[in-house]
């Protein structure tokens, strides 16, 4: 009777240990949140140094304990950058006070027109917590072209002058520094904040 | 009572634990890594036709590099390439287009025009195999920091590279490299790999999609 009463403790326990493996170092991995955007999990996003708004040197490493939601745009762009800067405000709001563990990076890619002045005016009429990096055209490009974004300036007849053609995906890095998520122009504040609450959460 | 309570946890652990396993173990579903995201690009093509990437969103991209003098060094993936484009049926993509690109290693030299004669001699159409180049630049930040390949021009005028093909998915991530070896190895492994990559784009929707990042998330690689 003591030997099968130590078999079964023992089987119990082990279940348990099992059971709490599961739950804290697996299930919360796998918890049944199915995101909406594109997910790359594992890989570093790459790195970015570029000017913040007081022209300082501002790098992705300096929210490394924030959730970055990324987004490469300029400020003349007439309709694609501010729909989905507006879209990414909405999204953050719907988070309430978690919101404030999301930092919103937006790269420009008209670093011609771009200062850093112009850009930190243009992302604070989103919100005032969004931050606007501008650099050196080279490093841009350099940036850009490793976040697969790519840009290209086009003549317009525009009283603005040229237009930049540019991708408009949206990327998410996680507190990790991992580029977790790719956002597509098509999805919703709705369906952007259910996956940054998951990530911020 | 009190051993039935036991084994009320003691079942659905034990369940919990063989499953985790059995799936780590048996990976009943195998998917390609996220290695991690390409590069964008604005480049010419042998057309002297605008080529970005995306112009490619939402394909599957087998990237190859080369230049005009490259010749025998090249031969190889070039037929690597042929031999995958021509065994695209034995692979169901479904709706997704499978294209092939192949990048100048020597963009100060090839202009459409060189393009053009490489595209031809490898047998390239304009479709479905294109053949670009761009600003020097921009193509070293794509290729070098982009694609992680390896390539430097020599004294003697010619080009060290590392032989490499790149699988790119519809989201631009980087889902398969391949340093060249021999040619039918590569073909099959590509061959097989484009399978695989197919299977989870057709089925990674809705609740499958769990399935399918607990498959990443235990390495399930081919």
């Amino acid at each position: 009777m003591t030997r099968r009463a130590t078999i079964v403790g023992a089987v119990a326990l082990a279940a348990i240990a099992g059971v709490l493996v599961a739950w804290f170092l697996v299930l919360p991995r796998l918890r049944p949140h199915v995101f909406n955007a594109q997910v790359i999990q594992g890989v570093a996003a790459p790195s970015v140094s570029l000017e913040g708004p007081g022209g300082e040197p501002v790098a992705l490493t300096d929210f490394e304990d924030k959730v970055v939601v990324l987004y490469f745009g300029y400020t003349f762009c007439p309709d694609v950058c501010p729909i989905t800067l507006a879209k990414v405000a909405r999204a953050r709001d719907m988070l309430g006070d978690a919101g404030e563990d999301v930092q919103v990076v937006m790269i420009t890619v008209d670093p011609e027109r771009d200062t850093p002045e112009v850009l930190a005016d243009y992302a604070a009429a989103f919100d005032p917590t969004f931050i606007g990096l501008t650099g050196d055209p080279a490093d841009i490009d350099r940036i850009a072209t490793t976040y697969g974004v790519y840009y290209k300036a086009e003549e317009s007849t525009s009283s603005a002058g040229y237009l930049v053609d540019h991708t408009s995906t949206v990327m998410v890095v996680d507190r990790n520094g991992e580029l977790k998520l790719l956002v597509s122009f098509d999805a919703t504040d709705v369906e952007l904040a259910e996956d940054l609450d998951y990530l911020v959460g | 009572m009190r051993r039935r309570w036991i084994l009320w946890i003691a079942i659905p652990g034990v369940l919990v634990v063989i499953g985790v396993m059995a799936f780590a173990i048996f990976e009943p579903i195998q998917v390609l890594p996220r290695i991690r995201i390409g590069p964008g690009y604005s480049l010419v093509d042998q057309a002297a036709q605008p080529f970005t990437s995306e112009d490619v969103r939402g394909d599957i991209v087998l990237y190859s590099f080369g230049f005009e003098q490259c010749g025998e060094r090249c031969a190889g993936m070039e037929q690597t390439v042929r031999d995958v484009r021509a065994r695209l049926d034995e692979v169901d993509t479904g709706d997704v287009d499978v294209r092939f690109v192949t990048m100048s290693l020597d963009p100060g030299h090839d202009n459409p025009n060189s393009l053009a004669i490489q595209a031809e001699r490898a047998g390239a159409d304009g479709a479905e195999w294109r053949y670009v180049t761009g600003d020097p630049e921009h193509v070293s930040n794509v290729i070098r920091a982009g694609f992680r390949a390896y390539y430097e021009p020599e004294d003697d005028g010619t080009i060290a590279f590392d032989p490499k093909l790149v699988l790119v998915d519809g989201w631009g991530v980087i889902r398969g490299e391949y340093r060249y070896q021999t040619v039918a190895s590569d073909a099959d492994k590509i061959i097989r790999h484009l399978d695989v990559l197919a299977e989870e784009i057709r089925n990674a929707t809705g609740a499958a999609t769990v399935a399918y990042e607990a498959a990443h998330f235990f390495l399930c690689y081919p």
